[in-house]
């Protein structure tokens, strides 16, 4: 038989039982729809936490620890296979003072290697990296947070610096915490560039980037008033960049082997995804309870066709239809159902995650309260395509499943006895 | 055509655990020849339905030989008893035993449908076989809306539309008027006679069985050669 003329076949049966096929594809259909929801809720949340980490962070990026962390380990971690840059930032760690103009503010002073920190991202707004140790860039919130020196500690609003810093000259200052007086040296610095915004709003930068080069200078300042052996100046964290996401677990990995402490967002983007798999597979899992229940319907509703049409079957095997063939058209009539309410359940489940997207976070924002709330970038649902085709497999498969027993029994059907039936 | 050896068969009655053989065919032995009509005779029990149904592969039997042509049909599994039947049978059936969800000409076009054939094929075919049979006007009918001598032709054209050597008709007249069996008859006749078709009917109806070439007569399972009217 033609695959048509079985198509045909099936059509035809179908449109004899409209009613009683139409309640099973419904019944299929909600439980696939159900599937699919439920499921698009872990996949929403795993989107949303995986966002939330990933925001302003470089997913390529190895944090590196290590107590005896010096120029000489970076350079050998530049060598490495699959590390694009290693940024051995280095902050001071005492008392700062920055004035310029006659504003006054208290900056932090970070060195680094610019070449490295530019392979990685680093970008300016305005103006140029350094050339030398005395030329530095700036934060994009440098210049707010410096106060005019006549009011600061005044009751009026302070005055902050409001002309470009490109060009300008600063002096830089540094003390210990527990004195009054800062250290008398002072060091000139030129500004040459100022850092771009950080992606998140509430971020300051308010830092003074530095060129490694300038470390001698305040080491000797601070050895000059510093009679502590242990104390230092400086003290640092250093960024290893692998040259791809794929790389990152393998250069994390050598780290590791080698002694170092080392911390990587895909370490835990890693144990997140691993989370949210069991937790989406624990939510498929209740979502094929749904369809199972609807697959009782699909093998009601077949086993009611085999048993109505027992004595068509009868007369289509004596005439020679093929018990293979008889199996099959049943098959195909219960996968049409299988298909059909797959299909509906697929576009009923994605206006459904459409409307909870948009409806649930004003409800929420409602109930607590929180104008913010909406403002916040929450996903409930979301339906990727492998949930689709995970969910289709399921219920497909379920329906066929359901279909089987009925269509074998369609098979084993005594023709002599069905010939014998009444019409 | 058709060689039978020692046929046997028995039923299985009484409850489980306690039943016990019925013997149906005993031993039968026979030849039909190609181009005859065979009318296998017999009261009811007699065992002539339960025959017909082994020789159509309906059932397998005992014990003994089926030689239809070259092939021996008795030794088929249910695959290939289904693939012969498509091939080289036709049956005409008392209750005609058409699909009351398709028309008359969807009904004939059934068996064309399962060998695979082409539609436009098809069409050509069951058309050719309807103005044969005396059913273009009612084509369209679903069995229901037709009598009981257009139902018998439908099946008739049924039977003929693989163009079967060999038709197996289990009572071909039994649900009709007097008038319309004979209709039927000469409409065997007449195919018989065109087309070079075997013919095995099976009846209880001596009139029926008076129009074949040959008559076998079934009693208790045994099958003798002779006149019928005058026999029974």
């Amino acid at each position: 038989m033609q695959f048509n003329d079985q198509i045909d076949f099936v059509r035809q049966h179908i449109k004899k039982n409209k009613l009683r096929v139409f309640m099973t594809i419904l019944a299929a259909t909600m439980g696939t729809a159900f599937l699919i929801v439920l499921a698009s809720v872990g996949f929403g949340i795993h989107d949303t936490m995986r966002n939330e980490i990933l925001d302003n962070r470089l997913v390529n990026q190895v944090e590196v620890y290590s107590s005896e962390m010096d120029q000489a380990k970076v350079e050998e971690l530049k060598k490495r296979e699959h590390v694009k840059a290693v940024v051995f930032r280095q902050s001071v760690s005492i008392n700062q003072q920055t004035e310029l103009d006659g504003f006054i503010g208290s900056h932090n002073m970070t060195v680094t290697e610019f070449q490295e920190e530019a392979k990685v991202g680093f970008a300016l707004q305005e103006g140029r990296l350094p050339e030398n140790k005395h030329e530095v860039v700036v934060g994009s919130h440098f210049a707010e947070s410096l106060i005019e020196s006549e009011t600061e500690g005044a009751e009026a609003e302070p005055s902050t610096y409001k002309q470009s810093l490109i060009g300008k000259q600063f002096t830089y200052k540094m003390g210990l915490y527990e004195e009054k007086e800062l250290f008398p040296e002072e060091t000139t610095l030129t500004i040459v560039g100022i850092a771009k915004e950080p992606a998140k709003d509430w971020v300051m930068d308010t830092n003074i980037y530095a060129d490694a080069a300038i470390m001698p200078e305040l080491n000797r300042i601070f050895t000059g008033h510093v009679e502590d052996m242990d104390s230092q100046l400086f003290y640092g964290n250093v960024n290893v960049y692998a040259d791809n996401l794929e790389n990152v677990t393998a250069v994390s990995k050598a780290l590791k082997d080698e002694g170092y402490s080392v911390y990587s967002i895909a370490d835990q983007l890693e144990q997140l995804d691993v989370f949210f798999l069991a937790f989406k597979a624990g939510l498929v899992f209740v979502g094929t309870i749904a369809i199972l229940i609807a697959s009782i319907g699909i093998f009601n509703t077949m086993t009611m066709a085999v048993t109505e049409r027992t004595r068509e079957i009868g007369v289509m095997k004596a005439i020679g239809a093929s018990p293979k063939l008889i199996q099959r058209l049943f098959l195909m009539e219960s996968a049409w159902i299988g298909i059909v309410g797959t299909i509906i359940a697929v576009v009923i489940s994605y206006g459904v995650s459409f409307i909870a997207n948009l409806v649930l976070p004003i409800i929420v924002s409602t109930a607590l309260g929180e104008e913010e709330f909406t403002s916040l970038d929450i996903t409930f649902s979301i339906i990727p395509w492998q949930l689709v085709v995970i969910a289709s497999a399921i219920s497909i498969t379920v329906a066929m499943i359901s279909g089987w027993r009925p269509a074998r029994k369609a098979t084993k059907i005594d023709v002599i006895q069905a010939l014998r039936q009444e019409l | 055509m058709i060689q039978v050896q020692e046929l046997t068969h028995s039923f299985k009655i009484g409850k489980k655990g306690k039943e016990r053989q019925v013997p149906v065919l005993k031993g039968l032995s026979f030849t039909i020849n190609e181009g005859e009509v065979v009318s296998i005779v017999g009261r009811s029990g007699s065992g002539k339905s339960t025959l017909l149904h082994i020789l159509a592969g309906f059932l397998k039997p005992d014990a003994g030989i089926i030689q239809i042509g070259n092939v021996r049909t008795s030794a088929f599994s249910e695959m290939e008893s289904a693939k012969f039947r498509l091939d080289h049978f036709g049956f005409i059936f008392q209750n005609f035993q058409l699909m009351p969800g398709l028309t008359a000409f969807e009904n004939v076009e059934l068996p064309l449908k399962l060998a695979g054939v082409a539609k436009k094929d098809r069409r050509k075919k069951v058309q050719q076989l309807l103005q044969l049979v005396g059913l273009t006007e009612v084509q369209d009918h679903y069995p229901n809306e037709l009598s009981g001598g257009q139902q018998q032709r439908v099946s008739i054209a049924r039977a003929l539309i693989t163009d079967p050597p060999i038709i197996f008709a289990d009572e071909p007249t039994g649900s009709l008027d007097s008038e319309t069996e004979q209709d039927i008859l000469l409409l065997i006749q007449s195919l018989n006679k065109t087309r070079g078709i075997t013919f095995v009917i099976i009846t209880h109806d001596d009139t029926v069985a008076e129009t074949a070439d040959r008559i076998y007569r079934m009693h208790d399972g045994e099958l003798t050669e002779g006149g019928v009217h005058h026999a029974i």
